[in-house]
């Protein structure tokens, strides 16, 4: 092996080190007492270094901020399925229908904008649209502020997907007599498989990560873990182990939709992010 | 459309959910913006129209002027850094690892940051970075001194650096992602013509990762431009204004002051730069395909 490819994988795994050294510290920082958390030098190897335990897990299943994760996941997945049936619709009209009404480049550029708009710059009109509708702060104002949001990026990777799927499949179908309703449901979803579950994927994921809406649309009554984060550090000392398992119990989905979808990542996020 | 079908209205009937979801809110959105910008709200008392008082505000906002000079640092050089360590890492793996297994097995552990909520990697990077945190044990240890992350001077670069830190995989990503499209005749070609390593890269390498590099760096920095979350768990805009962006400044006058016209000014200025933004990216992503 030559020099040149030796120092390759060194600065490699120096890579390697960078980007997964922190979360490592993160996962075992939810295994410490207090008093472990920060010494020099550092406890960085379990068991050796310190004794393992379940103490910041016990804090949290043990206060309201268990609860915060369930609220995040009962807000993601109810928005998720919303928006991810209206865009399939909406998906299908793209794709298939030349003279739909929002089918030129300009609606197609107007639908990426609202994907790329800046959240801090709508969450304080939205804030006040939900505080004239008496509905600040509720299950269903954060819901339906996530389905619209999420609807953008539903309808840009489902297309995608729905473009790949030859139209003369469908053109038989027809010949058979099968209506919309029968061509949806037993051609083209059975066909979109593996893409669409992806996509429901990826946009679950980004709003069990949202922060900034989930903090001042809600964040009071109704509170999902990560706008939960600040009130944890609002005391006199901050309680770094829990702040660890927080952290650590919210990034188990990501890991989990990473493995799972890892194969179309590359496709999810050229449409996404 | 699948011939044989006769309803020329299905395609209205297909987005009009989407249409009516999307508008029921983004319009009183825009309206909201476009009716506060002229108005101000003095506490306790109706609104008081102001014509383009807001605006000539803005203008004069030395405050502001300070946010967008830090928002360039903060998003320029950060999508700079991002791009080019996301390209090394990108052509590095696939170069060095030839089994495709291994390769894409590092691949999907590189990507991991990006996957995370802005808000967890904001909780690992506080617990790196605060006064008493694990990068100063780290130093102390090595027998050097704490250093001042989070202090006036580097508050802003520490942020950048946790922006790095996870969002290079995205760069990375895309690169890769175009780098292994590249047909291994184009390299075998390169050889045989004895081209240097420089050479191989400009001819061969850089015409087909040009506009993954391109949109990569679109994406980053628009999204280093939109994406606050960081600022608001890690520094709150400070110490001071010292990691205050245009982002966080639209949130601390929308939400800390509670300067309900000028924070809509603001809103409506940064939703006009940030389709600017976008509208560069639809034309690089359009000319990829």
């Amino acid at each position: 092996m030559s020099w040149k490819k030796i120092l390759g994988f060194i600065g490699l795994a120096i890579y390697g080190v960078w980007t997964l050294g922190p979360y490592y510290l993160t996962v075992i920082t939810s295994f410490k007492k207090l008093t472990d958390v920060f010494s020099i030098p550092p406890k960085i190897i379990p068991y050796a270094d310190f004794v393992p335990t379940l103490e910041a897990y016990q804090r949290i299943f043990s206060t309201r901020a268990a609860w915060t994760f369930v609220t995040s996941l009962i807000v993601a997945t109810i928005a998720t399925i919303i928006a991810i049936i209206v865009g399939l619709l909406a998906a299908y009209g793209f794709s298939r229908f030349s003279n739909a009404p929002m089918n030129d480049e300009r609606s197609f550029f107007i639908l990426l904008t609202l994907r790329m708009l800046p959240p801090f710059a709508v969450v304080l009109p939205i804030v006040t649209y939900w505080v004239f509708m008496g509905l600040i702060d509720t299950y269903f104002a954060l819901i339906w502020t996530y389905t619209i949001f999420s609807i953008p990026l539903a309808v840009w990777l489902i297309k995608g997907f729905i473009d790949e799927i030859p139209r003369s499949v469908e053109d038989a179908a027809v010949a058979d007599g099968y209506g919309f309703g029968a061509r949806f449901r037993k051609i083209i979803i059975p066909l979109l498989g593996a893409g669409l579950a992806a996509t429901v994927a990826l946009v679950w994921l980004f709003l069990w990560n949202e922060f900034l809406f989930a903090l001042k649309v809600a964040g009071g009554k109704v509170i999902t873990y990560t706008a939960y984060l600040p009130q944890l550090r609002l005391g006199q000392r901050t309680l770094w182990n829990v702040y660890a398992a927080m952290g650590t119990l919210g990034s188990i989905p990501p890991l989990i939709i990473l493995a799972a979808f890892r194969r179309y990542i590359i496709r999810l996020y050229l449409g996404g992010r | 459309m699948p011939s044989g079908s006769k309803s020329s209205r299905l395609p209205i009937f297909l987005q009009l959910p989407a249409t009516v979801v999307i508008w029921s809110l983004v319009g009183y959105v825009l309206l909201w913006l476009i009716f506060t910008l002229f108005h101000r709200y003095p506490p306790g008392k109706p609104p008081e129209f102001v014509g383009l008082g807001n605006i000539v505000a803005m203008l004069q906002d030395m405050r502001l002027y300070g946010a967008v000079l830090r928002t360039v640092y903060y998003a320029g050089l950060g999508t700079l850094i991002e791009v080019l360590l996301g390209m090394a890492v990108a052509l590095a793996l696939v170069n060095l690892i030839k089994n495709e297994k291994i390769r894409f097995a590092v691949l999907i552990l590189f990507l991991l940051p990006m996957c995370l909520a802005e808000a967890v990697a904001s909780v690992i990077w506080l617990m790196l970075a605060t006064p008493e945190g694990y990068l100063n044990c780290f130093l102390r240890a090595l027998g050097m001194k704490a250093f001042p992350w989070l202090s006036a001077r580097w508050a802003l670069t520490t942020l950048m650096i946790a922006d790095i830190w996870q969002w290079t995989p995205l760069p990375l990503l895309l690169i890769y992602a175009a780098r292994s499209s590249i047909p291994v005749e184009a390299y075998e070609v390169a050889e045989l013509d004895r081209l240097s390593p420089w050479t191989t890269f400009r001819v061969v390498t850089w015409p087909y990762i040009k506009y993954a590099v391109v949109v990569a760096a679109l994406l980053r920095l628009i999204f280093m431009y939109i994406t606050i979350d960081k600022f608001i768990l890690i520094t709150y805009g400070g110490p001071g204004f010292a990691s205050e962006i245009i982002g966080f400044y639209v949130f601390v006058q929308s939400f800390g002051y509670r300067n309900i016209g000028y924070a809509a000014t603001l809103s409506f200025a940064t939703l006009i730069v940030a389709a600017i933004i976008t509208y560069f990216f639809w034309n690089a992503f359009k000319r990829r395909e």
